[in-house]
């Protein structure tokens, strides 16, 4: 099986359907934007320290490419079964566990774009300095691991109970609270929650200044094996879902 | 040496239903479909149609038996089977034409294709419209789409469920005219199900009977017309009756009143039916005026043996 054929295909596909869904992706990075821009504006009307600001700054830019990155494994499971295209995305000789897991891949790169140009856009508006480092990405893809861990767990769901957009929408509030966590708390469920701790090292990085070397080895442990757990805990979800979808006969339906 | 392209044995399939019943969709089903073969698989809604092309897919897991493809044994059935699914909902909406067929050639992880697509897009009447999206092309275009997109994958085996179903007869006949070549000229195995009996009849050769989960029938279309030995005659009455006596015994349909006659047809399993129902008409002083012999049609022997459920026909 040739499965860079198959990769290039789905990351072709994808972004084929994104750049005809253009001006939707442009107004729902100048929503966020804007919610953004009241949040800043309000904190700093409060006299919140410059740290603060710039620590909001990338929480606000994680949550965004955090909740997307989540949403759009279940989101794309739902959209296909309710197009009727899931069960031909079964029926290749290629594992659907390792179809998603290109889909996965489309997604980060996409939303890693995203990420930048929204990133861009709000350091140009406020006037911030961060510190952009390419090593950065290696923890943002160690972070989002997690996050597609919980993806695979709601995609699974959706499967077989098909409406799971009350879920979806719990969890993407919940991620505020993960990111958020380390300011308030230094109690180790810090390491255990997704995200939050590589928010804290993310946040070493392009606020501290500090590089990817600086970051100790156990701390950087910690964010993978923590990442790996979701990430794991995910995958077996899915596949015990899929086998219920299966028996049950439900893949196709919405 | 022909070899069969799938075998289909003893597969049994049940729903559970939460407090109710389990629903049984298939009980025991078992049957062969040889290479270069295009079978009709044949059934009233709820027979067990589609989740025995799903379970052949993989796309359900049946509860017992074995499905074997090109005689050997695998635990993946995509890549010997690609399939359409309830007619154009298995293309995406937002691609063009072309992109589609990229798309899921690509899937089944081919490259250098852009001759085959161009023979695929040439073969549907789809060539002027290779750049449209596919939600922009008509039902019957984005059929032949479908069909398409599971021809790109290059598999020899096609399971096709209710391919015809919401189109208009042209479209309708264009696309059985397609099969037909699919099966004749490149030597595809095709197993399709459908509600159109015109259709099962026009393309297949053998057809597969399934009722309440079971085969009822597997024979060729010729041999299943021989073996009921059903006739439809055509009577022609002067005057006008009303037929609800006879109605009662004989299978009678399309009775009509026109120009001062009254027509129906009417189909018999055999002679004593025949006289027993010219007795009828004449005790009711009813006065014939013609009765052709008409050919019997795959609806009628596929009526006789879904009404007389009884036994099996193998």
């Amino acid at each position: 099986m040739r499965d860079h054929i198959v990769l290039y295909s789905v990351l072709r596909k994808y972004f084929i359907e994104t750049r005809r869904y253009i001006l939707n992706m442009t107004m729902s990075i100048a929503g966020f934007l804007m919610l953004f821009l009241i949040v800043f504006f309000g904190l700093q009307s409060f006299g919140a320290e410059a740290e603060t600001l710039k620590g909001s700054l990338v929480g606000f830019a994680m949550w965004i490419f955090a909740a997307s990155a989540y949403s759009e494994l279940s989101w794309n499971l739902i959209e296909e079964a309710r197009n009727g295209t899931l069960e031909q995305l079964y029926l290749t000789p290629s594992s659907f566990r390792r179809i998603s897991g290109y889909l996965v891949t489309s997604s980060f790169l996409f939303q890693f774009i995203m990420f930048a140009v929204f990133l861009g856009a709000m350091l140009l508006i406020t006037g911030q300095r961060l510190a952009l480092n390419p090593g950065v990405i290696v923890l943002i893809g160690l972070t989002l691991l997690s996050v597609y861990g919980l993806g695979y767990i709601m995609g699974g769901l959706s499967l077989v109970f098909k409406k799971v957009q009350a879920g979806n929408q719990i969890l993407q509030f919940m991620f505020i609270l993960f990111l958020v966590l380390p300011s308030f708390t230094d109690h180790p469920i810090i390491y255990f929650a997704p995200i939050s701790w590589g928010n804290v090292l993310i946040n070493r990085m392009m606020v501290g200044g500090v590089s990817l070397l600086d970051i100790s080895m156990s701390n950087f442990l910690i964010l993978a094996v923590n990442s790996l757990i979701y990430l794991l805990i995910g995958l077996a979800v899915f596949t015990y879902l899929e086998k219920v979808a299966k028996k049950r006969g439900l893949l196709g339906h919405y | 040496m022909v070899s069969t392209a799938l075998e289909v044995n003893s597969l049994r399939k049940t729903y559970p239903l939460w407090r109710q019943e389990d629903v049984i969709a298939l009980q025991d089903v078992s049957f062969s479909v040889k290479e270069g073969e295009v079978v009709g698989l044949l059934g009233p809604n709820g027979a067990g149609k589609t989740t025995a092309i799903k379970c052949i897919c993989g796309l359900i897991t049946p509860d017992t038996g074995s499905i074997t493809f090109f005689e050997q044994n695998s635990n993946n059935p995509a890549e010997h089977v690609s399939a359409v699914l309830e007619g154009n909902r298995n293309i995406y909406w937002r691609l063009t034409a072309r992109e589609n067929l990229e798309f899921f050639a690509g899937l089944q992880g081919r490259s250098g294709v852009d001759p085959e697509i161009r023979s695929i897009l040439e073969r549907f009447s789809l060539n002027k419209k290779e750049n449209t999206p596919a939600r922009k092309l008509s039902r019957g275009m984005q059929q032949k789409l479908a069909l398409g997109c599971s021809l790109i994958r290059g598999t020899d085996l096609l399971l096709l469920d209710e391919p015809t179903l919401g189109l208009d007869v042209k479209t309708s006949r264009d696309l059985r005219r397609y099969i037909l070549k699919l099966a004749s000229k490149e030597g595809k195995t095709i197993l399709l199900s459908s509600h159109d009996m015109n259709v099962v009849e026009d393309v297949c050769e053998r057809v597969i009977i399934i009722n309440n989960g079971e085969v009822m029938a597997d024979d060729k279309v010729d041999n299943l017309k021989d073996l009921f030995n059903i006739h439809i005659y055509k009577f022609t009455l002067k005057g006008r009756y009303k037929l609800d006596d006879i109605e009662e015994n004989f299978d009678i349909s399309e009775s009509k009143y026109i120009n001062g006659k009254t027509r129906f047809k009417v189909a018999l399993k055999s002679s004593d039916s025949f006289y027993r129902l010219i007795d009828e008409l004449q005790k009711s002083e009813i006065r014939l005026e013609k009765v052709q012999n008409l050919d019997s049609h795959l609806e009628e022997i596929f009526m006789n043996i879904i009404e007389n459920d009884g036994g099996s026909v193998t």
